[in-house]
């Protein structure tokens, strides 16, 4: 399953790395995650709430972010385990700056899937990753907001 | 003379089935019985590390699990019951295919481990905390991909995945010369889709090993429950046949899937041994979308070249067939000799040459299939003449006419020589497509399709189609290569009081056996069909079967009902004779007693059998006893025929393909029960245009099957079609003695490419000169075509 996106912040690209980067961020923003652990650097251990749609279930994995050009582009790569199935994900991401200090992030990558999420609903699966792609967003730029109202 | 035959009898079993009373493999319970379940590879291609069972044996219920590493090495794995060798004469690859895996998993739903527990979900439950490292592969899932230099490999030592390749017919460089010579040459790329079989109860089997009897016995829901045990006694186990009992009880539906021998079987019986207990495993509709062993999956270039007068000239196909992970029990004969040798069709194609690459695939094994090869074949043919009438602007039906092959009963006028291999028994082939033309109203169809104002596309499409049934002498399939003989055995057993228990190797599982064969006993024997019971699918009761695929059962397992009828009547008449102190030769059988000719001395069927078993006033020598058994091995193959029209109504808007009407004409030889018949037809029809419009396994390129479940694999439903309008023709076998040819699979084969051709005709007409368009037919893939 391909996931590609892009999605645009009021943020030059270096603030938004900043924020990509930070741990505890992207256990804020993220829908489902209960716990990331550090395993080390830019490794963590996942645990998760997900909902794909006909089917639900607890993942835990790994996520560990790898290739990093700050403040540029950077690579995701993720193995999730449930009993539904596994993800091995590896998704790309680059960031851009535009103009009038804001920035864009593009994301492009595949999510192998097996086990029962691979076999039932598949063809709605790109759907919901979308969904849960843009929930990130959302919820990223409220943070942001959130963020610099407080400063 | 006939009471019975001939008449559509209801069905005797369909009481028990209507009432929940039928009785199938997971119904049985057993003292003590406990339950597996078998852990499958998520991964199509993937290296076990390890596999952790510490915590699931620990889990609540668990009886025990086994790995494949637990599975002794002289425990071989599941056989292949058919050969084919390599054009150069190599023998055909068939890697080991072992009940668990032990290091490599080939395809998702390969078998990791069986937990056994007190309760299913006990196993499921326990089957989660099995912890099983792997490293994943790339995997291969196209069988023309397969086959180039670079693809994954399935298997170590089969470079290429090439499992077999193969070649039959006229040499190539004469079809290439004639194709030269064509005036027309019509070519097409198609692929012929992975169905998965559906059949409406899940695999499932019991096995249990009795200390007492030293015993084993296996419930099974199979096909031919003699076939799975001599391949697992003999190929797999290494246990002595007669203490192995198979049991293949009422069994819903099979559609060819049920007629391997499955991992399963053998795992339940060996697994039972070591812990002395009886063991149940049925599978989920999940698991069975994995392994139930998949149909088609070709990948087919095609040329068919024409003369000016509109005469085929010759015939060019090569095929790639995708075998899957393994090889099943009939895989290879299937692309082979029940495909290649079906490319003659209805047709004088003089030059024919077929080509068939067939590879391994990291993907569920793919076997025989409602049709097995036969729909391929018919596909491959019917859209090549339909699409070249369409390109040469002739008639459809005008250049089929002109193609076939001339009648010949098989009695006076000798079967028809094929260019690939067979020689039909009997065929008469203009009679089915005219009488299908006539019920379609074709002149006023075309008139209405060309004056169509409502935004809609109106399409016609056919398909003229023959197939080889009755399978077969045992000398002709062995030297094709087949590891079995294919005959089939009956026992009649006359009981006392004159009433019947005849006992058959074939096995039903949908097609009424209890009902067809009896109607054929009471009939001959003149007797009531209440005092006939047709016992079948016990190895313990049955002398021996080969089971039920193919079309087989009327035409092999009915004609070995009817060799012990003759020698029961045959004995009988002696009898008689005694007790009416003349000569056998002066009586007459009928109406269920023996009459001196001439005369009003007569002796009932009862009274004779009596006197066989209570022999006090008896033939000198003769043996007591009314009881003969057969077994029938038939001369040649049966070949029906017909002629499939469909007619699409496609909205130009969405490209929602309605189909509006489905004519078919069959020539089955003789009908027994023409209900029967009608209801297999029926059945047969729903599965090709399903296969049409509906259906299709679809792998992603990583081997995942990504419709697996009902909510993403279109099965057909009721209202999915038209009332189907059905009629046929009587041509009979000239070479069983009941003239039958068999039923079971026509619907599947001849509708297919009549749908596909319907919509590309709808296509043209509307101005869009599209040669394919690939199955099955959904809206999107309809409306990219009328884009273009």
């Amino acid at each position: 399953m391909r996931v590609k996106g892009k999605h645009e912040f009021n943020i030059p690209k270096q603030r938004l790395w900043e924020y990509l980067m930070d741990v505890e961020v992207l256990a804020k923003i993220t829908p489902g995650i209960s716990k990331l652990e550090s395993l080390g650097e830019d490794h963590f251990k996942t645990h998760s709430q997900i909902k794909l749609g006909p089917v639900k279930s607890t993942f835990t994995g790994e996520m560990q972010v790898t290739n990093k050009q700050e403040p540029s582009s950077f690579q995701i790569n993720m193995e999730q385990l449930s009993k539904i199935g596994n993800a091995h994900v590896v998704v790309q991401m680059n960031l851009e700056d535009l103009e009038e200090g804001k920035s864009a992030l593009e994301f492009d990558g595949k999510a192998n899937l097996s086990g029962v999420i691979a076999r039932t609903g598949q063809r709605v699966l790109s759907g919901v990753a979308n969904a849960i792609t843009k929930d990130v967003f959302k919820a990223l730029e409220e943070h942001i907001e959130e963020d610099n109202t407080l400063a | 003379m006939t009471k019975y035959i001939g008449k559509s009898v209801k069905r005797v079993e369909d009481k028990r089935f209507l009432t929940g009373q039928g009785k199938y493999t997971d119904d049985i319970k057993m003292p003590g019985m406990v339950y597996a379940y078998i852990l499958r590879s998520p991964y199509a291609h993937a290296t076990i590390n390890s596999i952790d069972v510490e915590a699931a044996s620990k889990a609540d219920g668990v009886v025990a699990i086994f790995t494949g590493n637990d599975i002794p090495e002289s425990i071989a794995g599941v056989p292949c019951g058919w050969q084919v060798d390599f054009k150069n004469g190599d023998t055909m690859k068939e890697p080991p295919h072992p009940l668990l895996v032990r290091k490599k998993v080939r395809h998702v739903g390969d078998g990791v481990a069986i937990v056994i527990a007190n309760s299913k979900a006990q196993a499921k439950d326990a089957s989660e905390l099995v912890d099983v490292d792997y490293d994943i592969h790339d995997a291969v899932t196209d069988p023309k991909a397969a086959a180039q230099d670079g693809a994954p490999l399935v298997h170590e030592g089969v470079p290429n995945n090439m499992a077999f390749d193969w070649e039959l017919g006229n040499p190539k460089e004469e079809v290439a010369a004639a194709l030269a010579s064509a005036t027309h040459v019509t070519e097409l790329d198609f692929v012929n889709q992975r169905m998965v079989p559906n059949a409406m109860e899940p695999r499932s089997a019991i096995g249990h090993y009795d200390t007492a009897y030293d015993k084993y016995t296996l419930y099974t829901s199979t096909q031919n429950p003699h076939l799975t045990r001599l391949l697992m006694c003999a190929f797999v186990l290494g246990l002595p046949e007669h203490k192995v009992r198979v049991v293949g009880p009422d069994v819903g539906g099979g559609f060819g899937s049920k007629i391997f021998h499955y991992a399963e079987e053998a795992l339940v019986i060996w697994c039972s041994k070591q812990i002395l207990k009886p063991i149940k495993w049925t599978c989920d509709r999940s698991e069975a979308f994995l392994t139930d062993a998949h149909g088609r999956d070709h990948v087919t270039n095609a040329k068919m070249g024409f003369d000016a007068d509109g005469k085929i000239v010759a015939l060019q196909a090569h095929t790639y067939a995708n075998m899957g992970a393994y090889l099943s029990t009939f895989a290879p004969a299937v692309p082979t000799y029940l495909h290649g040798t079906l490319l003659q069709g209805l047709y004088t194609t003089p030059k024919i040459n077929v080509d068939v690459t067939a590879t391994f695939t990291h993907t569920n094994a793919v076997d025989a299939y409602r049709g097995a090869g036969r729909p391929e074949a018919t596909y491959l043919l019917e859209r090549l003449i339909d699409l070249a009438a369409l390109e040469m602007d002739v008639d459809p039906a005008e250049l089929r006419l002109k193609n076939f092959i001339a009648p010949f009963d098989g009695v006076e006028q000798e079967g028809y020589v094929t260019q690939v291999a067979l020689q039909y028994d009997s065929g008469n082939y203009a009679p089915v497509l005219n009488k299908a033309l006539e019920m379609v109203g074709y002149e006023a169809f075309r008139e209405e399709q060309k004056n169509l104002s409502n935004g809609k596309l109106l399409g016609i499409g056919f398909s003229t189609y023959i197939e080889a049934c009755g399978i077969a002498p045992s000398a002709v399939v062995g030297s094709l290569g087949a590891r079995a003989g294919l005959f089939e055995s009956a026992q009649v057993r006359v009981q006392p009081t004159g009433k019947v228990s005849v006992y058959s190797g074939s096995h039903s599982h949908g097609q009424g056996h209890e009902t067809t064969f009896a109607q054929i006993v009471a009939d001959r024997m003149g007797i009531a069909l209440e005092d006939v019971e047709i016992i079948h699918g016990d190895s313990d009761s049955v002398a021996f079967g080969m089971g039920t695929y193919g079309s087989r059962s009327l035409a092999v397992g009915g004609s070995a009902i009817v060799k012990s009828i003759d020698k029961v009547l045959e004995k009988g008449a002696k009898i008689a004779a005694h007790l009416l102190e003349a000569s056998s030769d002066d009586l007459e059988y009928e109406g269920g007693k023996w009459t001196v000719k001439g005369t009003d001395k007569s002796v009932g069927f009862g009274d004779v059998s009596l006197t066989a078993y209570v022999p006090h006033n008896y033939p000198e020598g003769l043996e007591p006893g009314l009881d003969f058994s057969s077994f029938y091995d038939p001369t040649n193959f049966t070949y029906p025929f017909g002629a499939h029209i469909a007619i699409v109504e496609i909205d130009k808007e969405t490209g929602y393909t309605k189909l509006k009407r489905f004519i078919a004409v069959d020539d089955v030889g003789n009908v027994i029960n023409p209900m029967i018949v009608d209801g297999q037809i029926h059945g047969g029809l729903a599965q090709g245009i399903g296969q049409a419009m509906h259906e299709g396994a679809i792998y992603d390129d990583t081997g995942q099957l990504i419709n697996g479940s009902y909510m993403d694999y279109c099965m057909p439903r009721a209202d999915d079609f038209p009332s189907f309008e059905i009629d046929r023709t009587v041509t009979p076998c000239p070479h069983n003695p009941l003239g039958v040819k068999g039923a079971g699979e026509a619907g599947a084969i001849g509708s297919t490419p009549a749908v596909v051709n319907a919509v590309i005709d709808a296509l043209w007409k509307g101005g869009h000169k599209v040669k394919d368009i690939k199955m099955p037919l959904t809206p999107e893939r309809v409306w990219t075509a009328m884009q273009d």
